[in-house]
């Protein structure tokens, strides 16, 4: 079995947004829309105060609720782990963005374009209509893991294999691979370090880890 | 897209230099022949210093290419009435109109003469970016070049308000006109205000990154937690120029309270002039036979010149000298006989004595305590005595560095905090050597790619670096650019970069009528090209830089956008922007911050898509305005002797151009190229442009051995330029003396910073000070500092248009309003996204407030560069900019001629959402 999950390395995040901005180039989201970002957390008082970033999307849960939730089926789950959208059965009635105790989905119901009602040449190229009016989020880049299956390379470690979040991250704080093999990226990491679960208490058993020394 | 349509798919590789921690590499996905995405170029994951990523601000390079607010045709002004209130009157001509129009006028500024009667050049140019437009601007080097005389002094704020004095100091002690640790190796930085994370660009933070994961240590001192404090180990809320405080006590530790046994005795004595005797008048102790300097020779008990072979330099004492001189300013000398001479490491003690941690405590804000600790962890940390084999070569390993921020390396205090910092690494040895702290771009003297090409023996047993003369016989007594860098501000130089790290402060208070009492107000220049820069945006006090701007008779604007500076422009021209031409430049080497390469060679900048509208390759508009300007040959010579980066013809090689022609920007990249490709491989793998446009680059080793200057510093038997500074000494007594003969008696404050050991000086009370002197106003009204943060999804990037990149940094605090204390904020009766207004005595913003814990209560911050009111969609965002605030006024230029990007300034609640 396969079980594809993220880390996010804190301590070595900088918060530069670089992951946002390529998984927006590489899915094409519209403007407002941000299937990967990195929000600025402060905690404490001044002067005892520690300011953290911390990469944030679907966190394709082993127990998602968003897929507990959905009426029409749209939203499952791959037998890699990733939590994936139909966007054909999709109705778009947003439970599913309800029920995410990541807030990590978007609906987008119009054509929406960086600069008012006309699209630039790059927005018709890549223009989706299919993600109108349905529930959309990270995949994971699904279909890049996809293809670079298909050339015999590894997720996680090729970059053709690889979510173009990971690729990016010019602080190698993020990382992408698969849980069950105990010999890969992600399983060595977690081995080596301390790490957490966003809202764990939740038991939805997030598929993102974040690596830190100290709990939040 | 349907299935079953043909798509047509590529990938191209091409650079990003956004910002001056450039070039990165990256690949473009064109679509059908549309630009659609950036990604990495892992070509180069194996030489790249950060595996070939690139940081967040070439993902907005699609936006910028397709962006529909561009000007994609050469537009006339047709109202003459320029101001921030008039319309323009834009109106569309065509590329010939256009290219006449500057041809005409510039050929009449050659019929005329180059420089006007007051000897200023009557044709300036200003670009921005700390000079990264050039490798975006072509062959405009070679325009240049071919011109003659140009003022280059209208700055947009590049150097005087950028790291300064670290860009003239460290150039003149180690080769280094940025500073970075040896991160690599390093395991103890103290970081004053140093936001690495957010300006280091991509090899900076993946690096740091990697220390961080082995446990690196680094103490951030900052008024607010920046993104680097954020990633640091300790964050010290330091008072607000008070840094210089804390160095000076963190010497005194190293000195006072331990013994010199400690420090690094064998580089004190060998790599420095620590042993240097001494004279009475501020000089040197000189051999009255070789007139070279004294040290005291513990072995034969003697003073000797420096360099005698086989000596023991006694590093500490008072010694009875019994005959030796001393060379002053001009012709001064004195002969010295039976005097009592003490070493420069004596003077330095005692410079420092009084300047305890118990003194800097209350100054500060950090504790006595805290000082203390980290001097004693500084010095336990430089592991004196360790070695690190660098390519078979043994070298010293000291793993500690002291690096400092934008704000604290300009205006009043850079040079204590330069000097200091840099006193802090000779003390333990960790000056360019494995783990300490190193330059990586040499500047000033050049090329910048390599530091060890331009060590020479120089004077006294110091590198090589030459300021502008200030001597009797060879001051030149001319202005040469407005700002008159070669003679206010020797320590810049002659060379190219020296004229751009000149007052450009200076020069738009002279063109304002408010500086340089002594000399006539100056003329604008008949001609003013802008390319890629905003001054009426980046520079101080900008309204009123709007307002004198206004006044120019002829402003081309190389135009990306309608933008504040192009509003009172005469003439627009579209250029094509990053992913629209061509252009071939150095790659590697050791560049900028932390680009330390072990590979150096050639990167393609190369059309992507074909450029949009009528937009134009630079290097086409460059050859066309030569042309017609008559300069052809002149401008073709300049390109052949090596205007494009490296010359067409040596004895090795000849893609010389034909100069009576002009020649597509296609054929001359493609010589480039050639030449470039053939002197990297010794004439065995020539390759034309078609090569570098698949490839994007080519490469070959380059030691890391050259990372380091100790090597070739230990070669040559040099030493660094510390802890003393004679020569700065001297060439301060001698331009006063050049200017007081000239009837200038208005750079007296400036003349005064040429110390050999900077005295500390209270900058709050100093700031107090000059606002009550120079305004009508109460200082205790202005209780706040103002400061600056670097945005790294804007900085540099010419990007403030660009929705995207507005859309990620608004993730990033502080991209939307002010940053204030939480507490202090609630104090006054502002919550979070109240109004407030912002005054300082020359300006006022307004911005929505940003509670934060992270942030002194007596400070505010702005971040980036904003205050937009042409700018299409940046005029709508309604976020302030501190440098309308920032006080332009001669008091406030430092001896080289930069001041402080911050100000003092009050904070109140306000009724406004406009």
């Amino acid at each position: 079995m396969t079980r594809y999950v993220m880390i996010a390395d804190l301590n070595r995040c900088v918060g530069c947004q670089t992951c946002t901005a390529a998984c927006k180039h590489t899915n094409a989201t519209p403007p407002g829309v941000q299937w990967r970002k990195v929000l600025d957390v402060e905690i404490g008082d001044y002067p005892d105060v520690s300011r953290f970033f911390m990469p944030v999307g679907c966190q394709h849960c082993a127990d998602p609720p968003c897929m507990h939730v959905c009426p029409s089926t749209a939203t499952g789950q791959r037998d890699d782990g990733i939590v994936t959208i139909d966007y054909d059965l999709c109705i778009g009635c947003s439970y599913c963005a309800v029920a995410c105790p990541y807030q990590a989905r978007y609906k987008v119901d119009k054509p929406t374009y960086a600069y008012g009602e006309t699209p630039m040449k790059n927005e018709v190229e890549r223009f989706d209509e299919r993600r109108l009016g349905v529930a959309q989020k990270c995949t994971f880049c699904s279909d890049r893991v996809d293809a670079g299956l298909e050339q015999g390379l590894k997720p996680g470690v090729d970059p053709d294999a690889t979510p173009a979040c990971v690729n990016s991250c010019i602080a190698n704080a993020l990382h992408f691979g698969d849980l069950e093999d105990e010999k890969s990226n992600v399983s060595e990491l977690l081995a080596g370090n301390t790490w957490f679960q966003m809202h764990a208490e939740l038991g939805t058993e997030p598929g993102f880890y974040y690596l830190w020394n100290k709990e939040p | 897209m349907d299935a079953q349509t043909k798509v047509s798919r590529k990938k191209v590789p091409t650079y990003c230099y956004q910002c001056v921690n450039g070039p990165d590499l990256l690949m473009v996905e064109v679509v059908n022949g549309v630009a659609t995405t950036v990604t990495p170029n892992f070509n180069v994951k194996g030489d790249h210093p950060a595996e070939g990523k690139v940081c967040v601000k070439p993902y907005g390079l699609i936006q910028k290419l397709y962006n529909p607010n561009r000007l994609l045709k050469p537009m006339k002004r047709t109202n003459p009435e320029k101001g921030r209130d008039q319309d323009p009157g834009w109106q569309e001509i065509s590329w010939d109109e256009a290219l006449d129009t500057v041809a005409a006028r510039l050929k009449a500024i050659r019929d005329k003469g180059l420089v006007d009667e007051n000897g200023d050049p009557r044709f300036a140019f200003t670009t921005g970016g700390a000079g990264t437009p050039m490798f975006y601007a072509g062959t405009m080097g070679a325009f240049l070049g071919a011109w003659g005389p140009i003022d280059m002094s209208l700055g947009a704020g590049g150097t005087v308000k950028c790291y300064h004095s670290e860009h003239v100091f460290g150039e003149l002690w180690h080769r280094a006109f940025t500073v970075l640790p040896d991160t690599p190796r390093c395991e103890y930085v103290l970081s004053f205000g140093n936001n690495i994370d957010a300006s280091g660009g991509v090899t900076s933070v993946f690096r740091q990154a990697n220390a961080r994961a082995r446990g690196w240590k680094r103490i951030q001192f900052e008024p607010h937690l920046s993104v680097t404090g954020a990633k640091a180990s300790e964050w010290i809320p330091i008072r607000t120029k008070t840094d210089s405080a804390v160095l000076f006590a963190l010497i005194h530790v190293l000195l006072h309270e331990h013994r010199t046994d400690e420090l690094d005795v064998p580089f004190l004595k060998q790599r420095t002039a620590s042993p240097y005797l001494l004279a009475p008048n501020g000089y040197y102790l000189r051999d009255a036979a070789t007139r070279k300097p004294l040290l005291w020779d513990l072995k034969s008990n003697r003073a000797v010149p420096f360099d005698t072979p086989g000596t023991d330099p006694a590093l500490e004492g008072t010694r009875l000298i019994e005959h030796a001189i001393e060379i002053g300013a001009d012709d001064e000398q004195w002969e010295h006989r039976g005097i009592q001479a003490h070493t420069a490491h004596d003077q330095l003690k005692h410079h420092v004595a009084k300047f305890t941690p118990e003194w800097a405590g209350p100054i500060s804000d950090v504790p006595a305590a805290t000082i203390r600790r980290i001097a004693n962890e500084f010095l336990k940390a430089a592991k004196i005595g360790a070695t690190h084999t660098v390519k078979g070569r043994v070298l010293p390993l000291r793993p500690v560095a002291v690096m400092l921020g934008k704000s604290i390396n300009n205006g009043w205090g850079a040079y204590e905090c330069v000097w200091a910092r840099t006193i802090m690494q000779v003390l333990v040895g960790a000056l360019e050597v494995p783990g300490g702290m190193l330059g990586s771009a040499s500047t000033i003297v050049g090329p910048d790619w390599d530091r060890w090409a331009s060590v020479r023996a120089g004077e006294d047993g110091f590198m090589e670096l030459p300021f502008c003369p200030t001597d009797r016989a060879h001051w030149v007594n001319e202005r040469g650019m407005r700002h008159a860098s070669s003679m206010l501000t020797p320590m810049v130089g002659n060379g190219f970069y020296g004229p751009l790290l000149g007052s450009s402060t200076l020069t738009w208070m002279r063109l304002q009528g408010r500086a340089a009492g002594s000399w006539s107000k100056p003329k604008p220049p008949d001609v003013w090209f802008v390319y890629k820069c905003n001054p009426s945006i980046s520079f101080s006090e900008t309204s009123r830089l709007g307002e004198t701007i206004a006044q120019f008779p002829f402003m081309v604007g190389f135009a990306y956008t309608l933008d504040e500076t192009n509003h009172f422009a005469d003439l627009l021209l579209p250029e094509a922007m990053d992913l629209e031409s061509d252009q071939l430049i150095r790659l590697g080497g050791t560049n900028y911050l932390e680009q330390q390469w072990e590979a150096e060679g050639w990167v393609l900048r190369q059309k992507v898509v074909e450029p949009q509208g009528e937009a134009r390759d630079f290097s086409w508009i460059c050859t066309e305005l030569a042309r017609r300007t008559g300069m052809l040959e002149q401008y073709n010579a300049v390109i052949n002797a090596g205007g494009c980066g490296i010359p067409l013809k040596t004895p090795a090689y000849d893609f010389a151009l034909k100069e009576n022609e002009p020649h597509h920007p296609d054929e001359i990249w493609d010589a480039v190229c050639k030449a470039a490709s053939a002197d990297l491989t010794a004439g065995k793998d020539v390759c034309d442009l078609d090569w570098f446009k698949e490839h994007g680059f080519k490469l070959r080793p380059f030691s890391s051995l050259r990372w380091y200057l100790y090597p070739i510093i230990e070669d040559l038997g040099l030493r660094f330029e510390l802890p003393y500074q004679e020569r700065v000494f001297r060439t301060g007594k001698q331009l006063g003396n050049r200017l007081h003969e000239t009837g200038v008696d208005w750079w007296e404050k400036q003349l005064q910073e040429y110390e050999s050991m900077p005295e500390w000086k209270d900058l709050n009370q100093l700031w107090d000070t000059l606002l009550e002197k120079n305004y009508p106003v109460k200082a205790g009204d202005f209780p706040f500092w103002l400061l600056g943060a670097r945005s790294m999804q804007y900085a540099w990037g010419g990007n403030v248009g660009i929705q995207m990149i507005r859309e990620v940094a608004g993730n990033v605090a502080g991209h939307d309003g002010i940053l204030i204390n939480a507490g202090k904020a609630r104090e006054l009766g502002i919550e979070e996204n109240d109004w407030v207004e912002i005054k300082s005595p020359v300006g006022v913003a307004h911005g929505k407030a940003r509670l934060r814990q992270g942030i002194r209560p007596d400070v505010v911050v702005m971040i980036g560069q904003f205050g937009h009111w042409k700018t299409p969609y940046a005029k709508d965002f309604k976020t302030p900019s501190l440098n309308d605030l920032v006080p332009m006024h001669p008091d406030f230029l430092d001896g080289s001629g930069s001041s402080v990007d911050a100000t003092k300034v009050s904070v109140h609640r306000v009724e406004v959402t406009a």
